[in-house]
């Protein structure tokens, strides 16, 4: 193509159709970008494994009415009935479901005292079973022995001396070699000294929007509580034929307390990440249509600039260009109004992440992300054009002794 | 040179056919000034545009420099029409948005042209229609007459064989008229073949040889009198 500089010349005479669309290019360009970057931070939390077999797993509260209940003797027989019931795998009591929205939580610290930082940690209270029922991975270290499981009377503010943390908390204690966590003795309640024993792999807390979802800690106890919740893992495959049995064996066993609120661990992803989702699609639909109206504003401008050119097609077509040397004129007019929007788009995208970084503590931007933004509006803007370029070039030649 | 036998055009529009054209059979030899005159309707600038390859016809065979054009496809027409044709329109149909060399350029770069020589040829032809001075100026700056120099410029950077002119001075005034015929008869006289379409009997008679067309059909006025048409002594002498 040699006619780039009369191009560019007659662009630059008609600059404000072109500049407008430019500039909305520029913000389709600086939202699709940034809308995908936060799409893409979302799904990444999504893809976060929560450490569980959650495929296999459910859990249901056992909440009792009756006065003369004794709830260490009924733990023990619900827990025996539940574990040797055929397609079980394990089966605890405790006191907070992962990504449920609801628990407990404590701070560790390497030092005692009242005025040494302390990390953050979600603590579920289990037994030995635990690893084994919520198929976590033992990375080093030991589990529970059976003696090492307390019976936790309701209020009190004793700790056991032992835990089994995640490799998370691990390394937010001790962030130069997290392996060296095993064995050490911290502190919880900031004075009282618990060992840790044990590093699983993963175990998510009950809250997914917290930035320290991946500590957690595992206490020895089993707990004195009118409402307590039993995880269950079953064989694969057998979770939803053996849920409403094992209810139904429950509140037959013991008439002093009702089974209720059977829920699996995928519905609880679910419905945890059900935000996320929503917003995803939202973002999805932000983007989709705001390209699809900036394809349309180029459509738009490129058929108005055609209209109103028409007898300087002809004339173009009289004096020898060519059907494809006028499609061409009309693509290369296309690529410089889209380059000059990608310019400034992908300004605005960087400046906006850097916005959204330092106001929501967002991590930057993938450069690559802008890379595939810019091709993409390329593609859009040459779908786009595609339709009235070829329209232009089937503007006759005749056009230009037939009109005046 | 140019041959035309038989030609026949017919516009079909959803309900109607025009026969702008029939059995129109014309020669025009090498160096030819030739006048086309004729009613509004009577297929002047069909003609024009079927002998400049802005348009097809029905039936009919066309020889352009020895070549038969309806076997061409599009890229080969445009090529034709760039190398070997020069057109000037009525209404100049410079390109509004580029100032007279660029205007003078189009044609030159769908050539192929470098850079230099486009330069020695726009600079050339502008100066030759007496514009050089105002190379940089929007064609809506120009008068009337001005830009129809312009636009005979760039006709000619092209060196094309052909020039061919829908009543090039149909908006002009009498006077601007006169000086760009001038110009077209020196263009004449250097070797360009020139078909002018035009109303103007005065102009046509300054034309080395005058045809009319009616109905879509020629008639040589040098040797034909038509009684339809008031035909002044001086174009029968
Ligand atoms: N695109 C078209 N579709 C249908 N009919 C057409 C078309 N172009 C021209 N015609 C018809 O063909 C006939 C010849 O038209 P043409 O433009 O060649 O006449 P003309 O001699 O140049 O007239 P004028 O002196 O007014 O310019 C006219 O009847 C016209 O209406
Ligand atoms: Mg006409």
């Amino acid at each position: 193509m040699n006619e780039i500089a009369l191009i560019f010349r007659a662009l630059l005479r008609n600059k404000v159709g072109a500049i407008l669309i430019s500039l909305q290019i520029a913000l389709t360009l600086t939202i699709m970008v940034n809308a995908v970057f936060m799409m893409q931070e979302r799904h990444a939390q999504m893809q976060r494994p929560s450490g569980l077999d959650e495929a296999n797993l459910f859990y249901l509260s056992n909440t009792i009415f009756a006065t003369d209940y004794n709830q260490e003797v009924a733990l023990r027989d619900d827990l025996e009935l539940l574990r040797n019931t055929p397609g079980v795998v394990d089966a605890i009591q405790i006191n907070a479901i992962p990504l449920s929205g609801g628990g407990w939580s404590m701070g560790l610290q390497t030092e005692p005292g009242e005025n040494q930082s302390s990390a953050g940690v979600a603590v579920y209270m289990v037994d030995d079973h635990a690893i084994h029922t919520l198929g976590l991975e033992l990375l080093s270290g030991e589990n529970f022995a059976e003696t090492d499981i307390q019976w936790r009377e309701s209020g009190t503010t004793r700790w056991p001396a032992k835990t089994i943390v995640t490799q998370a908390m691990a390394k937010e204690l001790y962030p130069d070699d997290w392996q060296s966590a095993l064995g050490k003795t911290v502190y919880i309640s900031q004075t009282q000294p618990i060992q840790i024993i044990g590093i699983v792999r993963a175990l998510q807390a009950p809250w997914n929007g917290w930035n320290g979802v991946e500590r957690s800690m595992l206490v020895p106890y089993q707990m004195e509580t009118s409402n307590s919740r039993y995880m269950i893992r079953t064989e694969p495959g057998r979770r939803d034929e053996l849920m409403p049995i094992i209810e139904k064996a429950l509140a037959q066993s013991n008439k002093g307390r009702i089974i209720r609120g059977l829920r699996t661990m995928e519905e609880t992803r679910e419905r945890s990440y059900r935000g996320h989702n929503a917003v995803n699609k939202i973002l999805t639909t932000v983007v989709f249509t705001l390209t699809l109206i900036t394809g349309f504003g180029i459509v738009g401008l490129a058929m108005f600039s055609i209209n109103r050119r028409t007898k300087q097609i002809g004339t173009r077509r009289a004096l020898g260009a060519s059907r494809s040397q006028i499609m061409g004129y009309f693509l290369i007019e296309n690529l410089m109004i889209t380059t000059l929007g990608v310019v400034i788009g992908s300004a605005g995208a960087i400046g906006l992440n850097i916005w959204l970084v330092n106001t929501f503590t967002l991590s930057p931007i993938n450069p690559v992300l802008v890379v595939i933004g810019i091709a993409c509006i390329y593609l859009v803007g040459l779908l786009a054009v595609l339709y009235p370029a070829r329209k232009a070039a089937n503007i006759s030649p005749a056009i230009a002794t037939r009109t005046a | 040179m140019l041959s035309m036998t038989n030609i026949s055009k017919v516009f079909q529009t959803d309900e109607i056919q025009t026969h702008a054209l029939r059995d129109f059979s014309l020669q025009v030899n090498e160096g030819d000034f030739v006048s086309v005159t004729g009613p509004s309707g009577s297929g002047k600038t069909t003609f024009l545009n079927i002998a400049g390859l802005l348009e097809t016809f029905t039936s009919g065979s066309f020889l352009l420099d020895d070549i038969n054009v309806s076997g061409l496809n599009d890229k080969q027409r445009s090529r034709f029409r760039n190398e070997k044709i020069g057109f000037i329109f009525q209404s100049f149909n410079l390109i509004p948005d580029l100032n007279l060399f660029d205007n003078v350029d189009v044609p030159l770069r769908y050539l192929g042209l470098k850079g230099k020589e486009r330069k020695e040829r726009i600079e050339h032809h502008l100066d030759m229609v007496g514009l050089a001075s105002r190379m940089k100026h929007l064609p809506s700056q120009l008068s009337g007459g001005q830009q129809q120099r312009v636009a005979i410029a760039r006709a000619l950077a092209t060196h094309p064989r052909f020039l061919l002119a829908d009543e090039p001075t149909g908006n002009l005034d009498t006077h601007m008229a006169q000086s760009v015929m001038s110009l077209l008869e020196d263009i004449n006289t250097k070797g360009t073949t020139i078909i002018m379409v035009t109303h103007d009997n005065e102009l046509a008679k300054r034309a080395s040889r005058k045809i009319q067309i009616k109905d879509g059909r020629v008639s040589e006025l040098d040797k034909v009198i038509d009684h339809d048409i008031d035909v002044s002594p001086q174009a029968i002498a």
